[in-house]
């Protein structure tokens, strides 16, 4: 029993650098990154280009924060992407799973900036020459 | 293995916060923000110099009723789907001009006659005035509108403006277009507090001038593309005709102000 737990004590660090290191070789961009919406465009319709690249085949996931399922997984893959169309109004996430599912490799935040303000006296004319509301 | 247990839910609970999209963001009543660039504003008064604008701070807070934009102080009266409108105090902008002035020997008066000697000349300084008014903000898919009309309550000029101003903007993903015109009208005793010449100013340079009303007419191109959340880039021309009486002023030596900025801003969000 103490062999088995000096075992478990050696193993869990060792264990931990190599998800750290899964985790340090997962590069994740999406492209747009930006979205910009106001009253005449209320929403981002955007197919956003999602690419992946890990040092190491394995079996990756790739999720988004509007569904638990992942939107597409690889297996035996150290490269991919994908076209996500998209309706938003809302600031959200991508992000890779390893094969446990749980441990996020890597996240991309996609956020959407909301330029339009219902307080019209944030329009007003100033003497601002700079001023993009 | 209760902390196993505890832990396993903390992290439950931050994944189950971590799958819904972020909510919306309050907006705050500050609004704050630095621009820095190279621009300039012409001066339209004789022996003057451009004005340089290389730093630019917007300083903006907004309550239920009252605001401050900038210097402006406002106390908003009504606010509906048709219109806001408000109770503003302010400073009038004509008086800008008169801090970039010179004085010079010269040898000819305003009018171009040689002078018997060389004279100094300097540009009579005028005073800020401060302002009330009524603000009237519109807007809808067709544009946005302005209008104004101050008085001054520090018996300065003692005179009146009435302002409007009608600007459209389109936007596509990052850029973000708005042309605006308007027009203001200044009243005589505005308009000759700050571009006539009186009596006690005369001298064998400047004559005397009475200026009567008139309306001045502005237009402003604007261009912006933004960078990221906070960072964007503007390019902005103005130009402004002064009203004939004003430009008629011994004192003003272009009747058109020009000005543009390019520059980046930051906007604290």
């Amino acid at each position: 029993m103490r062999r088995l737990v000096v075992l478990l004590l050696l193993l869990i660090p060792a264990l931990a650098v190599a998800d750290a290191d899964e985790a340090s070789s997962m590069r994740l961009s999406v492209k747009p990154m930006l979205c910009i919406i106001d009253k005449r465009t209320p929403l981002c319709e955007l197919a956003f280009l999602v690419a992946w690249e890990s040092d190491h085949d394995g079996y990756y996931c790739l999720f988004n924060d509007f569904r638990e399922a992942p939107l597409r997984c690889w297996n035996d893959a150290r490269d991919g992407q994908l076209d996500d169309e998209r309706s938003v109004d809302q600031s959200f996430s991508y992000w890779m799973t390893g094969d446990d599912g749980d441990n996020r490799l890597a996240m991309v935040a996609v956020e959407v900036l909301r330029m339009d303000t219902d307080d019209r006296r944030r329009n007003r004319r100033t003497r601002h020459v700079w001023d993009i509301n | 293995m209760w902390m196993l247990a505890l832990t396993a839910f903390a992290c439950g609970a931050a994944a189950a916060e971590e799958s819904a999209p972020q909510a919306a963001e309050q907006e705050s009543p500050w609004r704050l923000g630095i621009a820095l660039g190279y621009g300039m504003r012409s001066n339209p008064l004789v022996q003057s110099d451009d004005i340089p604008i290389v730093v630019d701070l917007d300083i903006a807070w907004f309550g239920e009723r009252f605001f401050f934009d900038n210097g402006d102080l406002g106390l908003t009266l009504a606010d509906n789907r048709a219109v806001t409108a408000s109770l503003v105090a302010r400073f009038n902008s004509d008086r800008v001009f008169f801090g970039n002035t010179d004085t010079r020997f010269v040898s000819a008066d305003l009018a171009g006659m040689p002078l018997a000697e060389a004279t100094e000349f300097t540009v009579p300084d005028r005073d800020y005035a401060i302002e009330l008014g009524l603000e009237f903000l519109l807007d809808g898919s067709w544009g946005q509108l302005q209008f104004t009309a101050f008085h001054d309550v520090s018996s300065t000029h003692d005179g009146f403006e009435i302002y409007a101003d009608y600007g459209y903007g389109w936007r596509s993903q990052r850029w973000y277009v708005e042309p605006s015109i308007g027009l203001s009208y200044k009243s005589s005793a505005l308009n000759d507090y700050y571009w006539g010449v009186r009596d006690d100013e005369v001298s064998v340079v400047l004559p005397p001038y009475q200026a009567d009303a008139g309306t001045n007419a502005h237009a402003r191109l604007m261009l912006g593309y933004q960078i990221s959340r906070n960072w964007s880039f503007s390019l902005v021309a103005e130009y402004e005709h002064l009203n004939d009486s004003a430009a008629a002023s011994p004192l003003v030596d272009e009747q058109d102000i020009l000005g543009y900025f390019a520059g980046f801003g930051f906007r604290f969000r």
